[in-house]
């Protein structure tokens, strides 16, 4: 599924349970104009820019990063991040290329416990 | 294991099936009265900040560091609910929830062990919400923040001690096997993606201050029994974490940011005819806790009457509905 593809699919799925979700108060939520978000949907125009998707993926509930990911684009957080520390971030990311998801959620920061 | 991420505590368990994950948001909300009334939901108004205890080991409690976790600021008098979610998947969870080391569900002192009868947890996918303490059935009173050696805690009114303060997690999953064979026919869709929920505040110059959670005003919610049988979960495998409130007051001297605004009052919101929310759901659900009965609340503590007391009628009642196939979930925080 594309990102359009996937835009419309979320939002009419929402529209059926909640009106609020038609294309034209979507994109008054959104602060675009409808023919944008339907040209969006259909693929018309390529996907919009990074706050626009913050902003889709916000009201229609969806990851964030997913839908940068979709768009293929990265989130300027991320790229602050790997920025303060190019090197180390890019060892990193080609180190765990091929490891399976357990592997990456170890090296996740944990919230540490104590006795209590 | 518990991660931070994006203001969540994320509880995964890997080594039980890849899907087992549960979220839980601490949502700002305004302090309904506390008249008598049964009000309904009130909005989500943003997540509290978390940050790890650790982070912060010289500018906070030694005890806090003992305890680990993570804290969030909170104003005095401030509430809160917290919001559950599973994430992109439909996997069941069981949440103990505890103000000052006392079960909010069931009323209990903290046990370690899963509190089957009286039901003392929550279920991530078939509880959306929990907004305070259960005292009847169908009827919560709202979580507010009082600082800890105030006696308005629950936890002081109930032990006498005023010990722990804060909130305390502890999350088991399903068992894998009976996940498998509940699931394996369901559409891949997420349970929780089809069901309409809601996600939608000492001196700085002295010492942090510890928090606890004393009883507010009342609320219409239901705490709704678990569907699961006892020998389905997983009791083998668990996570725990506890949320340290610390009192708004003394954040920026802790972590250097500003705290949140204060909350908004009941009132403004209501004149101004935003909405609130009412959930309907045909699962039963458990009773009150008789240990919160007689126990004191807000507005008992309360010298002067300062008018956020005053019964006010919300004019907006969204109507919510757990419905398969239909709806989102709808964001609370950005409603005022």
């Amino acid at each position: 599924m594309n990102f359009g593809n996937l835009i419309r699919k979320s939002r009419l799925q929402a529209q059926s349970g909640d009106k609020s979700y038609s294309l034209r108060k979507t994109a008054a939520r959104i602060g675009i104009q409808p023919s944008y978000l339907s040209k969006i949907e259909r693929g018309e125009l390529p996907p919009p820019g990074e706050e626009v998707i913050c902003k889709l993926a916000k009201d229609l509930g969806l990851d964030t990063d997913v839908m940068l990911a979709m768009a293929g684009k990265v989130s300027s957080e991320l790229l602050e991040v790997i920025r303060s520390r190019p090197e180390l971030f890019a060892t990193l990311l080609r180190e765990l290329k091929s490891a399976p998801d357990h592997a990456v959620l170890k090296l996740v920061r944990e919230v540490r416990d104590g006795e209590w | 294991m518990i991660t931070l991420e994006r203001q969540e505590l994320v509880i995964r368990f890997p080594d039980i099936h890849p899907r087992a994950e549960a979220r839980i948001a601490f949502q700002r909300t305004l302090r309904i009265p506390d008249d008598g009334r049964n009000y309904p939901l009130p909005p989500g108004m943003g997540n509290f900040p978390l940050h790890h205890v650790e982070d912060h080991p010289e500018k906070l409690p030694g005890k806090w560091a003992r305890h680990g976790g993570v804290f969030m600021p909170m104003y005095q008098s401030e509430a809160l609910w917290l919001s559950f979610g599973s994430g992109h998947h439909d996997y069941p969870i069981a949440l103990q929830i505890a103000a000052g080391k006392i079960n909010a569900v069931n009323g209990e002192p903290w046990k370690e062990d899963m509190q089957f009868d009286p039901q003392g947890y929550v279920v991530s996918n078939q509880q959306p919400w929990l907004d305070g303490f259960c005292v009847e059935k169908g009827k919560i009173r709202q979580f507010v923040a009082a600082p800890l050696g105030s006696g308005m805690s629950v936890e002081e009114q109930i032990t006498g001690e005023a010990e722990f303060g804060g909130l305390q997690i502890k999350a088991w999953p399903l068992k894998a096997g009976v996940y498998e064979e509940m699931y394996r026919n369901r559409p891949s869709s997420s349970w929780s993606d089809d069901m309409v929920m809601v996600k939608c505040c000492m001196s700085e110059e002295s010492a942090p201050m510890d928090m606890g959670l004393g009883m507010g005003g009342s609320m219409k919610q239901d705490i709704y029994d678990d569907t699961f049988r006892p020998e389905d979960w997983d009791t083998s495998a668990s996570s725990r974490c506890y949320v340290h409130l610390l009192n708004s007051m003394s954040y920026a001297q802790v972590t250097g940011h500003l705290p949140p605004h204060r909350p908004y009052e009941a009132a403004d919101y209501a004149a101004a005819g935003l909405p609130w929310f009412d959930y309907y759901s045909d699962r039963a659900s458990i009773e009150g806790s008789e240990a919160f009965k007689g126990l004191k609340t807000w507005k008992d503590f309360q010298e002067k009457k300062d008018g956020s007391s005053v019964s006010i009628e919300p004019k907006s009642v969204v109507h919510l509905e757990e419905k398969p196939g239909l709806g989102r979930p709808v964001s609370q925080g950005d409603c005022f």
